[in-house]
């Protein structure tokens, strides 16, 4: 993964282009979806982006993220390829995980990027494993969970805080307070209104940051890194952000008016960085447009690769899901291929 | 009746030094708490004042609605909520009109928004935040029993109150001018976005205006403080340039934050008249008022000026005291508030 930090003008940019590019692809993936090219669910990132380009920036190439339901901009933001993002979400071979995982099943652990969950909560554990395989081997990583709002009143997400803190372990655990778990407002999931103060209860520092500025969203990262590589252990941030999508797309997001759809987009985070570059001259109005038009054409090509690529045969159904050889799913593998599938296993 | 503003800042006290320095964390439920208390303290001088509240969406205001004192006379402030400073300000603009006292629960951020919006009705400020130079870090029924006393007229309004300074700022940079305001400090800092807000590294402080200095104090009032004292009522303010202590003739030990005692190197020292501007030169930074970085410049001049025509605050001691000798505190009836 290509390094960027909002401390260099590069960096700025760089990080502006991944904000953009983000939005892009999840205007795209909405689209297709419609269209019914799409098969499945999506969960669009649109006004968020802040938060996963600000966390990965401060992050290091090779540390460890977990993402959610909601992942695609966890993904650009880690500098995984949109083609093959793309192709994953259109079902096809080409994509991360050969097309049979879809939208919430993004995987590159390559990238650091250890996988999309279609569970609301499940992040966390795997973070917090990351983590003690960080600890374990003395290596100079960390490991960050992206949660949402939803999440944090999940019983797993209380485990993996818990374990994370009695044990120091270097996690970070980026809670994305988009105000909405999936139709219900946060004042009516939690009786904690800032979420941040349940890490009170695990006695490790919880801050609340505004999830609409990249600069704020990286900065608390930056410093909960170093906490958690000096060995002080894990933190909770929470980003407060919005979604301007529903949860899904399709959603008819009654329980919530327009007017405040308006304020959030208002202060969107793209708009007001492009701003303050601007007015830092780093960045000039035809600058901009060029950068667009290249995430445009990227996209673009991203989908026309999802297009043009196969789809797995249903032989391939079984594959790819262990590394190592179990019994059991060669036996469903092989009736799959002798009889379609459809003979039960009583019959034998 | 009298009537007094509540409000109650549900953001204040989460800012990142929870995580850069050893700033404490004030919860909801304390801020309830505190508000609960402070409902209480008005029934201690004088008859129960109406109450107005600022909402909000963490259940702080409607709490401490539902748990007043039966005979109390309290509502909501009839108001959007933004969820933002543009809730207090609003809040305090409305009290400006209808208040014969205002209490506010934050920290200096907080107390700076409503004081802006208050002219010259008094305040209260009991800190809940994290840099608190304004606020009285006073029990909440103690700081409810002083502001009663204000607002019952059961002390001289103007011999427990000071007029707290302000300071004003005017930069031009490439992009023209901008404007903000501080109570106790302008800082400028080495940085090029305001990002989480808050100072996080001393090193990159660069200088500022004080209205106000005092080494008991935290952020650039102490820096201030350790070389010369200046009373909140005192006039004028205070220029501060810093620089690498290794380099500069003087420095002082002074705590930049909670749980972060730095040595700062001082260039220079400037006491100011009011209206007297001091000036910098800012090619990429950041200028924070009250602890929290507002206004990112690129290529700036910067003139910030100390003025007269801050907040007027109670000093909740002063008030107390006051309200005692005048034997207000002392009733032959049954107390109003065990009635």
């Amino acid at each position: 993964m290509e390094d960027y930090t909002l401390d260099t003008e590069d960096g700025r940019l760089e990080a502006l282009r991944r904000m953009l590019t983000i939005r892009e692809f999840d205007t795209k993936a909405g689209e297709y979806f419609a269209d019914g090219e799409i098969p499945g669910f999506v969960h669009l990132y649109i006004g968020e982006e802040a938060v996963g380009v600000g966390t990965c920036a401060a992050l290091e190439p090779d540390d460890y993220i977990t993402s959610t339901h909601r992942g695609h901009g966890h993904c650009i933001a880690k500098g995984l390829d949109t083609k093959l993002m793309m192709a994953e979400l259109f079902g096809k071979r080409s994509g991360y995980c050969n097309g049979k995982g879809g939208s919430m099943h993004i995987a590159d652990v390559d990238a650091g990027m250890l996988g999309a969950n279609g569970i609301v909560g499940a992040g966390p554990p795997l973070a917090t494993g990351a983590a003690l395989s960080i600890d374990y081997q003395d290596r100079d990583q960390v490991a960050l969970a992206f949660l949402g709002d939803g999440a944090v009143a999940q019983g797993q997400v209380h485990e993996a805080v818990n374990m994370a803190s009695t044990w120091d372990l270097p996690a970070i655990f980026l809670v994305e307070n988009n105000k909405y778990g999936e139709a219900t407002p946060v004042e009516k999931q939690h009786n904690v209104k800032q979420l941040s103060d349940t890490a009170q209860a695990y006695d490790i520092p919880g801050v609340t940051v505004d999830g609409m500025d990249v600069t704020a969203v990286t900065e608390a990262v930056e410093e909960a890194r170093k906490r958690a590589r000096a060995g002080d252990g894990p933190t909770m941030i929470e980003a407060e952000t919005y979604r301007y999508n529903g949860h899904y797309e399709g959603d008819e997001q009654n329980y919530r008016d327009e007017e405040e759809v308006a304020q959030w987009k208002e202060r969107d985070a793209i708009e007001s960085f492009k701003e303050r570059l601007l007015d830092r001259g780093e960045l000039t109005e035809a600058e901009f447009g060029e950068l667009q038009a290249e995430v445009e054409d990227e996209i673009a090509d991203a989908v026309e690769y999802a297009q043009n690529s196969d789809l797995p045969e249903p032989e391939e159904a079984y594959e790819d899901m262990f590394s190592e050889s179990v019994p059991e799913v060669e036996q469903f593998a092989s009736r799959l291929r002798t009889d379609g599938g459809s003979s039960r296993g009583d019959s034998q | 009746m009298a009537h007094v503003g509540l409000i109650v800042n549900p953001s204040a006290g989460r800012d990142i030094r929870r995580l850069t320095g050893g700033a404490s964390v004030v919860d909801n439920y304390a801020k309830r708490r505190v508000a609960e208390c402070v409902l209480d303290g008005l029934s201690l001088a004088g008859e129960f004042p109406s109450v107005a509240v600022m909402p909000d969406k963490t259940g702080i205001a409607s709490h401490a609605i539902a748990e007043a004192p039966t005979k109390m006379d309290i509502e909501p402030v009839e108001m959007p909520i933004k969820e933002s400073a543009a809730d207090t300000r609003r809040a305090a603009a409305h009290f400006r009109e209808s208040a014969d006292v205002v209490v506010v629960l934050g920290g200096d951020g907080t107390s700076r928004d409503a004081a802006l919006e208050l002219g010259d009705v008094p305040l209260v400020s009991v800190s809940t935040g994290t840099n608190n130079v304004v606020p009285t870090p006073v029990d909440g029924t103690v700081a409810g029993a002083a502001a009663a006393a204000v607002a019952n007229d059961a002390v001289d309004g103007d011999a427990v109150t000071y007029r707290h300074g302000r300071i004003d700022v005017r930069a031009d940079d490439v992009t023209g001018e901008k404007r903000l305001s501080g109570l106790a400090t302008v800082g400028i800092i080495d940085r090029s976005f305001v990002g989480t807000r808050a100072v996080i590294d001393p090193s990159e402080l660069l200088g500022g205006v004080v209205s106000r200095a005092h080494p008991a104090a935290i952020g650039l009032t102490s820096v201030a403080g350790c070389i010369e004292p200046l009373a909140p009522n005192a006039p004028g303010g205070a220029a501060l340039r810093l620089g690498d202590p290794d380099e500069t003739d003087r420095s002082v030990r002074a705590v930049l934050a909670p749980g972060m005692t730095t040595t700062v190197g001082i260039e220079a020292h400037e006491p100011l008249d009011w209206d007297e501007p001091a000036t910098f030169a800012v090619t990429d930074g950041v200028v924070g008022a009250d602890g929290e970085r507002e206004l990112e410049l690129t290529d700036a001049i910067v003139s910030i000026t100390p003025t007269a025509d801050g907040p007027r605050l109670v000093d909740v001691d002063t008030a107390l005291e006051a309200a005692a000798a005048a034997g207000s505190l002392v009733s032959s009836e049954t107390p109003i508030g065990d009635r």
